[in-house]
């Protein structure tokens, strides 16, 4: 064999070897894509477990509906915002065009294999945040308003930011050395905040509060539906915790940061942080709602350092958060009368908070983008207090605007009689509940049984 | 109608319908874009009609 032909062979085997890397890096992709969506089927399980039967539909609607209106102004506005906005508030243009809805690469293209498994990746991530903000306004918003507020939250505000602070070049991480592996800060606090924003203005649900401020418990009709949701919640985290991870072709694994990591790692300390949440709940709650919730916490208290701590300390971390959650959530509704439904807020926002504000306490690691200073407590804490504000200052704005228009609330009388009944041309359970039904309260119309 | 933008698969890239007319393009986006935001008034207006009974 010649040299010319020694060359050409080394040349195929080149291009062979970076085809199948590409491929591979495509079947990664699709696939955590593929269990994020079982993240949906447990908020779908979670959420109409969490409402009362005469609501249990109306949230099921509610959920399918934010996933749907996500994926289509996803593909027209939000992953432009991804691509172009990671300076602040003046776009790069260039940066931006590939994201473009009329762009050659928002479409098959035999030369891109990366951009619509990316954006693929991305609206279910999207899609994760409205279905975080969905829980905590249950049985009482209006679904055009609750459908508008989604899409501001997926397709906009959680995206935003991605860009500033879950991006290669975002200037969180480029101005303060912002480190967060696992979206704790644009996923999480952005959507736990925002819920909060948006419950502040909604108010409560009738009957939450007695006349004197004292809470009063509204018990959802599944709590076994809701606690599958929410260990479904956690089998597709998998996929969400596999989709931050950047696959190189001949390379090693990095973060969205381009520091190297390794699925190893994360899977050291997501289980840890898995397992620590739920004893940190078990130990204030005594009971298994709040010790699924409390594993969700604990994972998002250990997300941004996942592929940095010693997992005992990701354990730790685990515990604090599943700790946490149960507490503020409940320091939330005596203290300030707010009915997030599901604790969202303190789930996620709250756990995310301790997750980006925890890795500051533990810092010190480099960063690999030009200029970038390490992991530090203040870059950590500042970047906390941005997602927090990009969660709130929406939420709460728009959220208000809605309620003073008398958009954002179905009315007293509809409340009462059950969104089901108002909303939804269908009974969850049609046999079963009429047929066991003894209460004299309640009433059956079309079909559905419903509590007045 | 042909809406193939290739003619032949060597050295293909872009290769979805219409890609190589903007103007069909835009037409499609702004029909989607259209229809997602006229389902959102319609159910606006749905609510209004149905919470009638209800105020």
């Amino acid at each position: 064999m010649d040299q010319v032909e020694t060359a050409q062979k080394i040349a195929e085997l080149q291009n062979l070897i970076e085809m199948s890397g590409t491929i591979n890096m495509e079947v990664f992709y699709w696939w955590c894509t593929g269990l994020m969506v079982i993240i949906h089927a447990g908020f779908l399980a979670y959420e109409m477990g969490a409402s009362r039967l005469k609501n249990a539909l109306a949230s099921g609607v509610k959920n399918i509906l934010a996933f749907a209106f996500i994926i289509p102004t996803f593909f027209f506005f939000g992953w432009w915002i991804y691509l172009a906005m990671y300076n602040g508030f003046t776009p790069d243009f260039e940066a931006g065009a590939a994201g473009l809805p009329w762009s050659s690469n928002m479409g098959p293209n035999l030369a891109d294999n990366a951009s619509g498994i990316f954006w693929g990746a991305f609206v279910l991530f999207a899609a994760t945040t409205a279905s975080i903000f969905s829980g905590a306004v249950i049985e009482r918003i209006r679904m055009s308003s609750f459908i508008i507020l989604a899409i501001i939250l997926g397709s906009v505000v959680w995206i935003l930011a991605a860009s500033w602070g879950w991006h290669p070049q975002g200037w969180l991480t480029v101005d303060w050395g912002f480190h967060d592996f696992g979206a704790a800060g644009a996923v999480h606090m952005v959507a736990g905040f925002f819920a909060l924003g948006v419950t502040i203005n909604l108010g409560a649900r009738i009957g939450r509060f007695a006349p004197d401020g004292t809470p009063l418990p509204i018990t959802g009709h599944s709590v076994p539906m809701s606690i599958i949701g929410l260990m479904l919640i956690i089998v597709g985290f998998f996929g969400f915790l596999g989709g931050c991870i950047i696959y190189t072709t001949g390379g090693q694994w990095t973060t969205i940061f381009g520091t190297p990591t390794t699925l190893s790692s994360i899977s050291f300390n997501t289980l840890m942080a898995f397992s620590g949440g739920i004893i940190g709940s078990y130990v204030i709650t005594r009971q298994p709602f709040w010790m699924m919730s409390g594993a969700l916490a604990g994972i998002f208290s250990a997300a941004p350092g996942l592929d940095l701590y010693y997992p005992p300390l990701a354990f730790l971390m685990g515990i604090t958060g599943g700790i946490v959650a149960p507490l503020a959530d409940k320091f939330l509704t005596n203290k300030f009368k707010i009915d997030d439904a599901v604790g969202a807020f303190a789930v996620h926002g709250v756990g995310g908070l301790i997750g980006i504000v925890g890795l500051g306490i533990f810092s010190g690691f480099p960063n690999v983008i030009e200029g970038a200073p390490a992991i530090s407590f203040m870059g950590q804490l500042k970047s906390a207090l941005v997602m927090a504000s990009l969660g709130f200052i929406p939420g709460f704005g728009l959220s208000y605007v809605m309620s003073k228009m008398g958009a954002l609330r179905v009315p007293p009388k509809a409340e009462e009689a059950g969104l089901d009944l108002v909303e939804v041309p269908l009974a969850a359970y049609p046999e079963s509940v009429p047929a066991t039904s003894q209460d004299p309260s309640t009433t059956t119309t079309n079909g559905s049984t419903v509590s007045v | 109608m042909n809406v193939s933008p290739i003619t032949t698969w060597e050295g293909a890239e872009a290769v979805f319908t219409f890609a190589d007319n903007p103007t069909a393009i835009m037409i499609i986006l702004s029909l989607s874009m259209a229809v997602t935001l006229g389902t959102i008034i319609a159910s606006v207006k749905h609510e209004n009609n149905t919470y009638i009974d209800y105020k």
